[in-house]
This record gives C-alpha cells, structure tokens and sequence, in this order.
C-alpha cells in the first residue's frame, strides 16, 4: 500500500511538471487551459497532503540466517 | 628410556613420542605464513604454517575459528596460539589452534591489498556494473546492527529528509565473529524483497579490526550478486573498505548514505509551491489575453460598424419593399378596375341583347327575381325590359 501511494506521488509530482509547462506554452485554449489549471491545483493539494501527512515506517526482518547456516552444513 | 636393549612396539614409541611433545608443547604461540589454507564444508580450517626453513600442518576447529574476526587468506602472517597433538595411527604432528591474530597490522593491510587486487582483477570494482541509485525510492533497505548508532543515525536523517519511506532492516553483526556472513546474509535476505530500491550496508567507525567484515570477500561477493542498487557506508570519512568499491556507491557515513539515498521532502514542497505559482501566473495570463482578444474584437472597425451596416441594409431593404408594395397596388387596383369594366361591359352586352328578344327582369327589393317561388305579390315590383324600366306599385 505504502509503495502505491509514492508511486502515485511520484506520477502527480510529474504531472504538475507536465501541466506547468502546458500552461505556459502559447497554443493552449483558454477552456483547456482551465481544465489543465484545475487538475493542478487538485494535483498539488493532493501531494501537499501526502507530504505533510508522511510518516517513516521502519520494519525488521525476521533473522532466519542461524537456520540458513546449518541447513548448508 | 636410556635402555638401548629395550625393544618397543610401534605404538609404544608413537605414545611417548605423543606424550613429550603433548606435555612440552600445551601451550605456545608460533609465528608463521599461512599456505594451503582450506575452509573446509565441516567448518574446520586445515592450513600449513612455514617460514624460510620449516612448515607444521595446522587445523583450527569450527567452534574456536568463529572467534576469529578475519577470515585467513595464504600469504598471510599469523600468530596463532595452542597446543601440539600427535596423531598415533598416522605418526604425526599438528599444530591444534586456540586463537589465531594478524602478525601486524600491516598484516590485515596485506591482506587487504590482496583481496582487493584479486577482486579487482575479477572486474568486481567495473564501473559497468555500477546500478543507479534510484531518486525517489519508496523502500529502503539497511543491513547493519540493529542496536548500533548508524541505525539510529539513518533512521534520523530518513525521519527528517524523506518520511514517506519504509525502511526495511536486516539486523547483522556487523563486527567479531561471524560477521561477515551475517552482512551476506542480510543482503541476499533484502534482494528477496524486490520492492526494495536501494540497500545501505554499513556500520559506524571503528578500529581497523572493528571494521575488518567489510574487507572480507564474502561481503564483497554478496554485494557484488546483489540486484538491488547498493550503497556502502562503513566507518568514517578516512575509512576505505572492500566493500567500498564493490558496491554500487560509497558513502563516507551511514548518515551520509541515507542522505544520498533520500530526497530533500521540502524540494518537492517548492516544487509543489512553485507549480501553484507560476501556475497562477499562467492561467491569469491566458484568461488576461483571452479577455482583451474579445474587447479588442468589440472594439473593431468591422464589430462597431456591423450595426450601422445592417442599418442601412434594412433601410434599403424597408424600401424597395415599399415600392414594391406600392407598385404592385397600383397594379393591382388597375387592372381590378379594367376587369370590372369588361365584366360589366360583357354582361350588359349579353342581358341586353336577352332582352331584345322579348324578355325581360323582374326585380324586387332591387334583386332579381330568378323564380316564381320566390315572386312576392305584396312587393313593388320592377320589370326591366330591353328600352325601359317599369314600376309596378304594389297593390
């Protein structure tokens, strides 16, 4: 689960860059413009939560290598 | 002893010759190199110990040779401590060792120098085996000592850089005894995650002995196998290991490994800042320029006259509809003029000449009277004959 929310930030992260540099390009229309204009700001909150809600998660694996070991020998 | 008549059995000679060396020989120490150094699948080492003049075949047995912190290498310069056995079915002599240390320290540094020219010239150091360190990982993986400091340290600096990480931690011994196949074990076990994107190896500074599992071929093996991108962070800044160079990039702390791995959680808040304000920016631009382009349409020539145009258009129209209008009533009533004077003309025409044959109209209440039916006797009639008209009185 954890994984699939970065991957998705990191999708947004790049649609925001996408969007930015749609925005500024001149042939865009003004109703597409607005269209674009809106998914970013909903974008940009979006990641602006993941972030400010982000919290490490630390897991340990189990020590199986004793067993590993003895198993070779 | 001194009797030269006695006659001894083999195996008499062979146990007092085990009994004076045992007894002489409990407990020594003896310099020497190693040669023919064999890790035996049972755990044991078998080596020969030599110098200019002599060799004595040495074993160290399983339980006692996971004390020692380095794994022998041949060429190497030991000490090693322990007792003399001899072997009666075979008639002969070995060294039994307790403990075993490098001669010096410029022995471990030999020992360094050879395995890593030995890796070296394997191409384990190639820079064409080198993985990226991926940008944005989403798991981190650490083989180190779950107690010690550098974990701490990294847990640290991924809470404050990157906290949308999970860290994932194969616990090792990371010095003394075993060490060296514990770090090799926790990097095979984190390669079984592949979720994982990058692997820190490492552990905190220490003397050269402390360190001394990061040199061990071993480690720089599994590191080498790995699929997983890895970082090697052992010791200090100054403090260069096998690992170092077999891994995918050396980082001078376990800190400073962790930094590398993590992205700076407050650039991708500027970047999200900074897309809401050039953003912004861009879209009051093009609703900006989308407004003036219409009051600059408003404001044209063409726009502004467009009324006065149609103006004109529908006067011109207003009046070729009245002339129109006006021609084809003239036209209209004239023509209705010219039909009623024929039709009348026509009908006088024809009645008068009825009329001259002897007929005649009879009228009442200034209608013709068609039939006798309808001829009312109490009414002024008229007769219209061909010359004259007459008025009959009513009676």
């Amino acid at each position: 689960m954890k994984s699939k929310t970065t991957n998705s930030f990191e999708k947004n992260i790049e649609k925001l860059e996408k969007i930015s540099n749609l925005l500024e390009s001149e042939d865009i229309g003004l109703e597409e413009a607005i269209q674009y204009y809106e998914e970013g700001i909903e974008l940009s909150q979006t990641c602006l939560k993941t972030l400010n809600e982000a919290e490490l998660k630390v897991t340990e694996l189990k020590k199986k290598l004793e067993e590993t070991d003895s198993k070779i020998k | 002893m001194q009797n030269t008549t006695e006659v001894l059995s083999v195996s008499d000679i062979t146990n007092l010759i085990k009994l004076t060396l045992e007894e002489n020989f409990e407990q020594v120490s003896i310099l020497g190199e190693i040669s023919n150094f064999k890790n035996h699948v049972s755990g044991h080492w078998y080596f020969t110990l030599k110098d200019g003049g002599a060799q004595i075949s040495c074993t160290m047995w399983k339980g006692l040779n996971n004390y020692v912190f380095f794994t022998p290498q041949d060429g190497m310069k030991i000490i090693v401590t322990g007792r003399i056995t001899v072997y009666p079915p075979r008639g002969n002599y070995q060294f039994d060792v307790r403990s075993m240390k490098p001669a010096g320290e410029g022995e471990l540094q030999a020992a360094f120098e050879r395995l890593k020219r030995k890796l070296d010239e394997e191409g384990l150091f190639d820079e064409q085996y080198k993985k990226e360190i991926p940008s944005l990982p989403k798991k981190i993986g650490i083989a180190t000592a779950i107690a010690g400091a550098a974990l701490k340290d990294m847990i640290s600096v991924a809470k404050r850089r990157f906290p949308m990480l999970e860290l994932v931690i194969a616990p090792c011994q990371v010095q003394g005894e075993g060490a060296a196949k514990e770090i090799a074990n926790s990097i095979k076990e984190l390669n079984k995650h592949d979720d994982i994107d990058v692997i820190i190896v490492g552990r905190g500074g220490g003397s050269m002995e402390d360190l001394w599992s990061f040199n061990e071929e071993i480690v720089a093996r599994a590191i080498f196998a790995s699929k997983i991108p890895i970082i090697s962070a052992v010791g200090h800044e100054i403090d260069f290991t096998i690992s170092d160079f077999v891994a995918d990039l050396r980082a001078p702390t376990p800190s400073a490994a962790m930094e590398i791995a993590t992205p700076d959680i407050n650039d991708y808040v500027a970047v999200i800042n900074n897309f809401l304000d050039s953003a912004t920016d861009s879209i009051e631009y093009i609703i900006d320029n989308s407004r003036q382009r219409v009051f600059n349409a408003i404001g044209s020539y063409g726009f502004k006259n467009s009324k006065n145009l149609i103006d004109i258009r529908k006067q011109y129209l207003d009046n070729i509809i009245y002339k129109m209008l006006n021609g084809m009533d003239k036209k209209i009533s004239g023509t209705k003029q010219k039909i009623s004077l024929l039709a009348s003309s026509i009908e006088n025409h024809n009645v008068n000449r009825t009329l001259r044959r002897g007929f005649a109209l009879v009228k009442q209440d200034g209608k013709f009277v068609h039939n006798a039916k309808n001829y009312d006797y109490n009414k002024e009639t008229s007769i219209k004959f061909y010359d004259n008209e007459i008025l009959i009185e009513k009676k």
